[in-house]
């Protein structure tokens, strides 16, 4: 029997949800400052309603405090899957009134774009886009990568930490208290982003030749959509627009920073653990997926032949794969040029994205750790076949210290990646019932649900309503892995239906 | 008003950049000509293309007297969203590459089209190199001739009222909502 929720549910999840809009809000006057500070009048006072929206909804849904503020699994769930249902949807308010997209949804589209670091996009005219807008779609993909919860948890925590912590999809507490993992996260984050808008801005500077405070603000676009695997650039031509081999590698270095694991990072910096990580499942396998991916890939276009040399073929496969693998979704060729990749370069872009980077990074897609335990489970399930009945199979693996394989984990592994499959193939089926043909349809929807943001064309500010919904939904399913959206729904069934 | 003035603007300068001797090797294309049919119009099959579009983005500077920027072949370049414009899909925009010798005047331009700034409109004459082996498979206009026909324009953004009032309310309204949270917290 469903059980209906109670109003003291509903308080301790307002109350959450409060504190999370006023964080947003925040962060929103950053925008506005850069809005204000460059005259931009127009883009400065659709801030100011964001902030003031902001602001008024997390003051209305925690204006009935609950008694206790405890929140249990279902409420941190319920509030992770609305955090980013409404975040986005208020966020898009700037974008909406900039006049540069040409209905609401397309607004609310990019935001939810931005925020699930999917880099998909329907901005029209991108190039002469206020770049204070330029930089709040940015900004998005920051604190979506970083995570909006863990935001909060930065500042504020209480008994909320874990469950919130893990709605969002992080799977590795790498410190003992949430608050200082969240901390830590954040930690590494403004470090990389201190040297990487340094390093990227020098280049665009020094090798590009573009003026010094163009430089910054590239070095920070492309740093914000390049850490946080988003995508989003601040001209239409992606990171074409660089012409630039070694503005590329600097970016690279992001997009790889971005697709590790927090515990990476984490062992990477304090030392006595580095060796271990290599030898992690974890590790094992996105080595092991991007290099099959990128020899697929490299097969392919040396049989389309679309590139005579071998130093360009090399520049572009190697990038497009590690943008799709790291679930980024930069590109150095226009859509209607990967389009043309068919064959077996299309399966090693489509299955390097659909694949994704490590767990509690910012990449999205099924995650190394869950590839990995699928193929253990699949190999341990053979070796049972095939060796006597008295042999005994090992069922452990190597992930930050030596853990056993249960069924319970296997099971549990191979239903999310499951439904990734199934996620991508009924957005693929809404493209084709479009007319898209399958090719397209199934690459652009492997990258929205994967998170990635590389586009054939599809994505387009032409395209039918009910695919940029579908769209929507699986960068929303991507980025939550499933639980937490599947937590509200199962919330609103209780609601609706309980007693 | 401005709108208007843009567009009659914009299609003289297009007429008259139309009704330039040309040599006999140029084709005359779009912007959408080249993204679409790209290996169609490269060299040495046709050793020349003339095109027309607005420079937006940056003037990257290189060491090496070369001059890279973007040159967009879309409707915003002749009626910019700011002026009133249309909203007419994504921009459309490919790499030029501008020996800087070609156009001393460049060095004064500090900036291509953004925001608040129609960019310059040119006529480029160039090589359209697809896929150029030498710059990794990179593709871009190799200008050899350049024409400004209209130079770059302000265009002015003006204060978005509405927006700004209802957004200071809601935040007197969410102020309000919190101390009166607060005082009901305390009273418990």
């Amino acid at each position: 029997m469903l059980v209906r929720p109670s109003r003291e549910d509903l308080h301790v999840i307002g109350y959450y949800l409060g504190r999370i809009f006023y964080v947003v809000a925040a962060f929103t006057v950053l925008p506005l400052l850069w809005a204000l500070g460059g005259r931009e009048w127009a883009p400065a006072s659709s801030f100011v309603l964001t902030i003031g929206a902001f602001a008024l909804l997390g003051s209305l849904v925690a204006s009935r405090p609950p008694r206790e503020r405890k929140l249990d699994w279902s409420h941190g769930m319920v509030v992770v899957a609305l955090t980013w249902l409404i975040v986005p949807a208020l966020g898009s308010l700037p974008l909406a009134l900039s006049g540069h997209f040409g209905r609401s949804l397309d607004a609310y589209f990019d935001a939810m774009s931005g925020l699930t670091t999917t880099g998909l996009s329907l901005v029209q005219d991108l190039d002469h886009l206020a770049p204070s807008l330029n930089f709040w779609r940015h900004l998005l993909h920051f604190l979506g990568g970083q995570g909006i919860i863990i935001a909060a948890l930065s500042m504020f925590a209480g008994g909320a930490g874990l469950t919130l912590y893990y709605g969002e999809a992080r799977e590795e507490r790498i410190l003992p208290s949430v608050t200082s993992t969240a901390r830590f996260i954040w930690g590494v984050a403004l470090v990389h982003l201190i040297f990487g808008v340094a390093a990227l801005g020098a280049i665009a500077h020094f090798v590009l030749g573009f003026s010094s405070i163009r430089s910054l603000f590239h070095g920070l676009m492309v740093f914000f959509a390049g850490f946080d695997t988003g995508g989003f650039a601040p001209q239409s031509t992606s990171l074409g627009y660089y012409h630039s081999a070694i503005f590329e590698a600097g970016a690279a270095v992001m997009m790889v920073a971005g697709a590790m694991s927090f515990g990476l990072h984490f062992a990477l910096w304090r030392g006595p653990r580095r060796a271990d990580t290599l030898r992690n499942l974890e590790t094992r396998t996105i080595l092991s997926t991007f290099s099959f991916c990128l020899v697929v890939t490299f097969i392919g276009l040396a049989t389309l032949g679309l590139y005579e040399g071998v130093l360009g073929l090399t520049r572009k496969g190697l990038f497009h794969v590690l943008s799709a693998h790291t679930g980024t979704g930069f590109s150095t060729v226009p859509s209607s040029e990967l389009a043309t990749w068919g064959g077996l370069s299309f399966v090693g872009v489509a299955l390097a994205m659909a694949l994704g980077g490590m767990a509690s990074s910012t990449a999205g897609g099924v995650k190394a750790l869950r590839v990995g335990l699928t193929l253990k489970t699949l190999k341990d399930q053979i070796k049972e076949v095939l060796l006597p009945e008295r042999a005994v199979v090992s069922h452990a693996y190597q992930q930050s210290g030596r853990k056993r394989l249960t069924p319970r984990i296997s099971q549990a592994v191979m239903l999310v990646s499951l439904l990734y499959v199934a996620m991508f193939l009924v957005g693929a089926a809404v493209g084709m019932a479009y007319g898209y043909p399958l090719q397209h349809a199934l690459f652009e929807s492997v990258s929205a649900g994967a998170n990635v943001g590389l586009s054939v064309g599809v994505t387009d500010p032409g395209m039918p309503a009910l695919l940029e919904v579908t769209y929507v939904l699986e960068m929303w399913l991507g980025r939550l892995e499933f639980v937490a959206a599947f937590s509200l729904v199962g919330f609103l069934l209780s609601w609706v239906r309980g007693r | 008003m401005m709108r208007r003035l843009l567009f009659v603007v914009f299609c003289v300068a297009l007429l008259l950049g139309v009704a330039l001797p040309a040599g006999a090797q140029e084709v005359v294309v779009t912007v959408e000509d080249l993204l679409e049919s790209p290996e169609q119009y490269t060299v040495p099959g046709v050793p020349e293309v003339v095109v027309h579009g607005e420079l937006v983005g940056d003037f990257g500077r290189r060491a090496d007297g070369i001059v890279w920027a973007q040159l967009n072949g879309d409707a915003y370049a002749a009626v910019p969203l700011l002026a009133g414009g249309d909203l007419a899909g994504s921009n459309l925009g490919i790499g030029v590459r501008i020996p800087a010798d070609l156009w001393p005047e460049l060095a004064d331009v500090a900036q291509a089209g953004g925001y608040r700034l129609r960019g310059p409109l040119v006529r480029l004459t160039g090589a359209w190199r697809y896929h150029d082996p030498a710059r990794g498979d990179e593709s871009y206009l190799d200008v050899t001739g350049i024409e400004v026909y209209s130079n770059p324009v302000l265009l002015v953004d003006e204060a978005d009222w509405p927006p700004f009032v209802l957004g200071v309310l809601f935040l007197c309204a969410a102020v309000m909502i919190a101390l009166s949270t607060r005082r009901r917290q305390r009273e418990r």
